[in-house]
């Protein structure tokens, strides 16, 4: 039975993990050799960290679908990844992941300690996006924070000590 | 083993090299260890030159060496560039690193490059008032034992810990960090993300620093300045500060005081009398009645006057009251070119020093003053949405600032921007509409001649022409904008110390860079007089001045001296508008006041182009800038003429 995972997908079944950037094939991971619940469970494992996220269909079938279906308990979780921009001022959120873009953007945030795992407080949104990370308060264009994939707390905005 | 280290020149003495991430008081250790001061700056990227000093602890023994502050010395901007290569050229040299103790994780991300670069090096925790205010505390014994090397706590601008600092240097030893895991990495990000893996196992249970409970009040300006709202406010009162500091009280007043109270009543006269009395040949000097008006301005057309004094005083015309004849001729000559109507003492002294120097003082205090406090980041956020549509990012807001001050300088500072797109496009717009503070000033002398639609037409145009040729120029020029990624300073109230002597440093740059072109413009100009060519370039002229520009003949002299300084034309100018009989009338002061401020700013800007980007550019933008200022300002002329203004 081919999988509609990876008609919508996306391209040739390519995935791009979240969480470390590597680019990987939907069929080299373990998902699709031996996982006993197969194209059930709905999430990949990137082979390279092991993070697992959903497989979302893509495209204007996809959301769609999302919006008729029922949202099942992972995706939960993975609606929690938003783009650094969504977050009002004040809050605090855990960077999750950076995507790979022009040139050394993300060697350039990293030596500003913004890298997946840091924890960030947005400390407005306009006109530019400015969030601390520990003592540096970081100045970032709209598209760069667009780009910023962070996970709110669970509950109340309040994060765990450093 | 042995290390393998880039040929570098051999070390006549020892070397210590500062090196830091940006604003953590480098620039003021730096003072301290050599006791001479040099920027001391709290905009990220200011300090693009390298600073030598000789040190005083050991009778000038040791050279110190400040380098630009960097955040990774991988990085491809000047920055990393210029302190790389003073790394790599002085492998010996002890490093003292500066760290913000406040912020020991970024500091320590640089103390792993430069492990892996196997260096030598002292860590100077610095700020470590702050770090205390705010409840933080470090291990020092258990961080210096886990990088193996002396670790040093200062505060460096009440001058604290700076023998602590020199005593710890001859302990000075290699950092023993195992840098196996991120030398085999081959990307720049997955190196860095390794270092900070590493910086957190370091500061494991060695450094501990709370949330700020209650903000501060810098902390909550800093907050404000870049709010969208209240942000915009601060920035239209401090636009409205610096235009009264520097428009009215440094234009004005400090004009008044140097211009007519030193030089015209006092200096010039007493230069008279010497030139009298050592070139004689028969003449009678003009006795003018001199007022000086001291005034508080209140705005461009109110003032609490606060007292004045006339003077009748002898002015640089005179009248022959004898034939001149023999060496008298020669007499004459010196006279003239000393003190005559462009004499070198009388004209480019009093433009230079009288003038411009007030105004040009009064800006670099201000920008000082700014550039202290932590402002000039925050103005940076608030201008990036419009930058943007100009292809630039908000950063360029720093250059275009400082062209209020110099031209010249602002273009040198250009390198701080990350694409030679955004850099070649801010030069321009610096070059053509970013009047400098002495231009402005006498812009807003003359400017207090025009009627208010007047004046607003000018300025609407001023901001109009920057807007449209930069949004072209983005279109039209190839190559790639940057995203605006910018580190916010905390706000600090501004040493006055500090202040000063980066006012000083500016106003020493200014000076060295001025002067020679003023006495060099008042020369052309006597040379020009004498040889009676004045009236043939007027003529010359005439077709483009008085034809398509409809100014008198006379003003080709001041758009002939605009070539080589935008500012002295300007004030070629004023001469012609100001006093009882006007030269320009209204109308023309606008046309005039246009096309002066779209010229090429001064010769010496023109060759910091030419230095910063080449001289095809420099060619280019010659080509575009003057038949363009000719051409807006002969629009102006027949649409303001249509319009009544
Ligand atoms: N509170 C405090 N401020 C400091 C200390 N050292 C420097 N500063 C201030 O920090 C700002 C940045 O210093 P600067 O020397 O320009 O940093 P640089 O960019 O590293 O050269 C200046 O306004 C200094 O007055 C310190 O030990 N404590
Ligand atoms: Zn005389």
């Amino acid at each position: 039975m081919a999988s509609p995972k990876v008609a919508w997908g996306a391209k040739g079944g390519f995935q791009l993990c979240p969480l470390c950037g590597f680019e990987f094939q939907t069929d080299d991971t373990l998902c699709r050799h031996g996982c006993p619940l197969r194209s059930h469970c709905g999430l990949i494992r990137c082979p390279g960290c092991g993070y697992e996220f959903a497989d979302r269909p893509s495209g204007i079938l996809g959301r769609i679908r999302s919006l008729i279906a029922p949202r099942e308990a992972w995706e939960e979780e993975v609606c929690a990844l938003v783009p650094l921009r969504t977050l009002r001022a004040g809050a605090r959120a855990e960077v999750v992941s950076v995507r790979e873009s022009r040139g050394d953007r993300r060697s350039t945030l990293a030596v500003y300690g913004l890298v997946p795992g840091a924890e960030i407080e947005v400390v407005q949104r306009t006109p530019a996006v400015v969030v601390r990370i520990g003592e540096t308060e970081l100045a970032l264009d709209p598209a760069i924070a667009d780009e910023i994939l962070v996970r709110e707390p669970p509950g109340d905005p309040k994060s765990p000590a450093p | 083993m042995e290390i393998h280290q880039p040929a570098g020149v051999a070390e006549s003495r020892p070397r210590l090299l500062l090196v830091g991430n940006p604003n953590v008081g480098k620039s003021v250790l730096f003072k301290n260890l050599t006791g001479r001061y040099v920027t001391v700056s709290n905009y990220p990227g200011t300090t693009v030159e390298v600073a030598r000093a000789s040190s005083t602890w050991d009778a000038g023994a040791t050279e110190v060496v400040d380098t630009p502050g960097v955040n990774d010395l991988d990085q491809a901007n000047e920055e990393g560039r210029a302190t790389r290569e003073m790394l790599a050229r002085h492998p010996d040299a002890l490093v003292v690193q500066v760290a913000d103790a406040k912020n020991l994780r970024r500091a320590l991300l640089l103390t792993l490059q430069l492990a892996e670069r196997r260096r030598s090096s002292v860590l100077v925790l610095n700020m470590m008032d702050e770090l205390e205010a705010r409840g933080g505390r470090i291990d020092l014994e258990a961080l210096s034992e886990r990088l193996g090397v002396p670790v040093v706590t200062t505060i460096a601008s009440e001058g604290r810990g700076t023998d602590d600092v020199i005593r710890a240097l001859p302990t000075g030893s290699r950092l023993a960090v195992d840098q196996g895991l991120v030398a085999k990495l081959e990307d720049a990000y997955a190196r860095n993300r390794a270092r900070l893996e590493q910086v957190n196992e370091l500061l494991q249970g060695v450094f501990a620093l709370e949330q700020p409970t209650q903000p501060t009040f810098g902390v909550r300006l800093g907050f404000w300045a870049m709010h969208p709202v209240k942000g915009l406010g601060l920035l239209a009162a401090v636009m409205a500060g610096l235009f009264w500091l520097v428009g009215l009280v440094g234009a004005g007043t400090f004009v008044d005081l140097m211009e007519v109270g030193l030089f015209q009543q006092r200096l010039n006269p007493a230069l008279l009398r010497v030139a009298d009395a050592v070139l004689p040949f028969p003449h009678e000097h003009r006795i003018e009645e001199l007022e000086l008006t001291v005034e508080i301005p209140v705005s461009p057309v109110h003032a609490v006057p606060l007292g004045s004094s006339v003077r009748e005083v002898e002015v640089p015309e005179y009248e022959l009251t004898g034939p001149v004849v023999g060496w008298r001729r020669a007499a004459r000559f010196g006279h003239d070119l000393l003190v005559g109507e462009y004499g070198l003492l009388t004209m480019a002294l009093s433009y230079s020093l009288a003038i411009v120097l007030p105004i040009v003082a009064t800006f670099f205090f201000c920008f000082s003053l700014l550039e202290d406090s932590g402002y000039l980041p925050r103005m940076a956020i608030l201008v990036n949405r419009l930058f943007r549509a100009m292809g630039l990012n908000g950063k360029a807001v720093l250059p275009m600032v400082l062209g209020l001050g110099c031209a010249t300088m602002a273009t040198m500072t250009t390198r701080i921007l990350d694409t030679r797109k955004e850099r070649v496009v801010t030069t321009l717009l610096l070059a053509l509409a970013v009047p400098c503070s002495a231009q402005l000033g006498v812009l807003m002398a003359m400017m207090t001649r025009l009627s208010l639609p007047a004046a607003a037409l000018w300025i609407v145009l001023m901001v109009a022409v920057v807007f449209l040729v930069g949004w072209l120029t983005a279109r039209v020029f190839g190559g790639g904008s940057s995203d605006l990624i910018l580190e916010v300073p905390p706000m600090r109230r501004p040493q006055l110390a500090n202040v000063t002597t980066k006012t000083m440093g500016r106003i020493r740059w200014y000076l060295v860079e001025v002067i020679p072109l003023f006495l060099l413009g008042t020369l052309l100009l006597f040379v020009l007089d004498r040889l009676a060519l004045l009236d043939a370039l007027a003529r010359v002229g005439r077709p483009l001045v008085v034809g398509w520009l409809g100014l008198p003949a006379e003003t080709a002299a001041a758009f002939l001296v605009g070539f080589l300084r935008r500012d002295f034309g300007a004030v070629y100018l004023l001469d012609a508008t100001i006093g009882p009989n006007p030269a320009l009338d209204e109308h023309q002061i606008l046309v005039a006041m246009v096309t002066i401020t779209l010229f090429m700013p001064c010769f010496a800007t023109f060759l910091m182009i030419a230095r910063e980007h080449g001289r095809k550019v420099v060619v280019a933008m010659t080509l575009f800038i003057f038949p363009f200022a000719f051409l807006v300002g002969g629009l102006i002329h027949r649409l303001a003429g249509w319009a009544g203004l």
